[in-house]
């Protein structure tokens, strides 16, 4: 029997800093053994953890079409991603994945698809968004709405700006306040997705800050679409993964194993889940 | 069925011993708790519901992961005896089927061996329980709300009766049935037995409260979720936890490491939904920050959720946390407050 408490090993390959406070830094991690390679979908998550410090859940930020690394994007605000944020290229950590559900990426076939993420909550949704510019001719109208406190606080910041020249893809970037300098949207996203016109005939996939998910989705019925249509990812404070220590438990449902990706149908069948 | 002599019953523990690391009901001086034995002398056969419950023979407080060096990781290797426990009661060997849904059989995912938990199959796979029959069931017992009853044989292997002399053993399992037929110091069970046991059970079944039907609680647990019944049902909660350590089937851990340099361990220790910080998170969000949401997770997931997914309530009426809550919060009276409520409509 696979015991999944025990991590296994990667190697931390590049390190990049997303923001000026350096309070969001990206790692890029290589497979130490070819057998520990895994396959998995946009919106699953690792436990990444550092002998000694512990573990912690993030979502995985690359894609599965970019097949020798796994990326994790991470705030530091704890114990245990004030320690992540110490680690250097070279060093090892432990991962213990793909956990969790993904987003429907099979349904979103031939569909138009909108997708709504705030801050450092991107991550999951780069690695959807990447996935299906790998896979474009598959899906229809892309639709990207992106909001940061300040513009500082986008992460990929580089990749942004690739997005940007793209003519298959609809990028809308906001931020909370207007500031000298920044021509884009500005206004928190719940109020940019009223704004620009979207068409709810699409698939949407919104995640973000607890606060901005639960203030999104209103928005998105009053525009039409359908909750069946609607899907995010939700966080809580899972440490087993596997549907055991029970800190994620919502209703009869595990966010852990039963998500963390649900369409706003069931969300609205579970108690406490926004 | 066969019967053993209370005079024989050091050498039937002394055999038992043999092939079984045994656990049973202790008293030490400290809480009654069940604890591997080194003799028959150190069984207290007297104590009908161990103030700790025997979840932690097979999900201790604290167990390490995997300890780990320079190396690598490494699980620690265990014992290589089964378990044999003796002296539970039908409450606590109904729990451990319980918690084998949560822990043993894995949840309805894909891959499904990676939702099993190995430390806990290692120990309760081929583990041997024998239940202890209840003669004189306790004031905050209720297992015949949950259709257990002292003399309820659910979840045992063998199932065992003690009168005034003897202890008499049936099988229940078929690994109690092979253990018996292996068993030699034995006699067979006569008319006279059976009437005797038939009359225990009559008196043990008459200490019992009455009881309560519980059969709309899950209906009426969901419909009520928004009521403010529960501001009501929290307002004695100090979230002391007790409740949740003491119960032989809540199973919520935190896991932590413990360490320094290359050296150290991943432990899992028993947590409580009744704590604040159990469902915080780092950036300072908590979904659960308020006690009453908390005291409604505890009941729900009891006699809700649980119920959703596996088609029983998570909890078996042992009264222990009856007994241990500071404030007398008593779950009986939770629940009959909850099947009383009359929606305001």
């Amino acid at each position: 029997m696979k015991n999944t408490y025990i991590p296994f090993q990667m190697k931390v390959k590049k390190i990049y800093t997303e923001s000026p406070d350096r309070t969001l830094k990206t790692f890029d991690l290589s497979y130490i053994n070819e057998e520990d390679k895994f396959d998995f979908l946009p919106g699953q998550f690792c436990e990444f953890s550092i002998l000694g410090k512990g573990e912690s859940p993030f979502g995985i930020a690359s894609s599965p079409t970019e097949e020798d690394i796994l990326k994790f994007t991470v705030n530091r605000t704890g114990s245990v991603t004030n320690e992540i944020h110490y680690l250097q290229e070279g060093d090892i950590v432990g991962i213990r994945g793909p956990l969790g559900n993904w987003y429907p990426v099979e349904k979103f076939k031939g569909q138009d698809v909108v997708i709504i993420g705030g801050g450092f909550a991107f991550t999951t949704l780069r690695s959807l968004l990447v996935y299906m510019l790998e896979h474009r001719k598959d899906y229809g109208k892309i639709t990207v709405i992106y909001g940061a406190r300040n513009s500082d606080l986008f992460i990929y910041k580089d990749e942004i700006e690739e997005w940007e020249k793209r003519d298959d893809l609809t990028l809308h970037l906001t931020i909370d306040n207007p500031v000298k300098g920044w021509n884009k949207l500005t206004g928190f996203v719940p109020t940019v997705v009223k704004e620009v016109s979207l068409d709810p005939t699409s698939w949407c996939v919104v995640c973000g800050p607890p606060i901005m998910i639960k203030y999104t989705l209103p928005v998105l019925t009053e525009i039409g679409f359908p909750d069946e249509k609607i899907y995010t990812s939700l966080e809580r404070r899972m440490k087993c993964g596997i549907g055991k220590c029970g800190r994620c438990n919502i209703g009869s449902k595990y966010v852990c194993i039963d998500g963390p990706v649900f369409s706003y149908e069931e969300i609205k069948k579970i108690p406490e889940a926004l | 069925m066969i019967k053993i002599k209370k005079s024989e019953f050091n050498k039937f523990i002394e055999n038992l011993q043999k092939n079984y690391s045994v656990f049973a009901p202790v008293t030490d001086g400290k809480a009654t708790a069940f604890k591997k034995i080194k003799s028959s002398d150190d069984i207290n056969n007297k104590v009908l519901n161990t103030k700790r419950s025997p979840k932690e023979i097979f999900f201790p407080q604290s167990e390490v992961l995997f300890q780990y060096t320079e190396k690598g990781m490494e699980v620690p290797k265990r014992e290589e005896k089964p378990f044999a426990i003796w002296g539970m009661r039908n409450c606590d060997t109904k729990s451990l089927l319980l918690l084998d849904k949560v822990f043993g059989e894995a949840h309805q995912m894909p891959k499904k061996d990676m939702y099993k938990d190995p430390y806990w199959k290692e120990k309760y796979d081929n583990c041997l329980v024998f239940n202890l029959a209840c003669n004189e069931p306790l004031s905050t017992c209720f297992c015949n709300w949950f259709d257990g009853g002292p003399f309820d044989k659910t979840g045992s292997d063998i199932f065992v009766v003690e009168t005034d002399d003897s202890f008499i053993f049936e099988a229940v399992s078929d690994k109690g049935k092979k253990f018996l037929t292996d068993c030699k110091t034995t006699e067979n069970e006569s008319d006279k037995e059976i009437k005797k046991i038939e009359k225990l059970k009559e008196t043990a079944e008459s200490f019992l409260a009455e009881k309560e039907d519980i059969s709309s609680l899950f209906s009426k647990t969901k419909e009520i979720w928004d009521e403010p019944i529960w501001d009501e049902i929290a307002a004695k909660c100090v979230n002391c936890g007790a409740c949740t350590f003491v119960c032989p089937t809540c199973h919520c851990f935190d896991v932590s490491d413990e360490g320094k340099g290359n050296k150290g361990k991943r432990i899992r220790l028993w947590d409580s939904c009744m704590f604040a910080i159990f469902t915080k998170e780092a950036s300072g969000h908590n979904p659960r920050s308020q006690s009453t949401q908390r005291v409604r997770q505890r009941v729900m997931h009891k006699y809700n959720y649980f119920m959703d997914n596996y088609d029983e309530h998570l909890c078996t009426g042992c009264g222990r946390c009856v007994v241990v809550c500071p404030t007398n919060l008593d779950i009986r009276e939770v629940i009959k407050k909850i099947l009383n409520y009359k929606n305001e409509e």
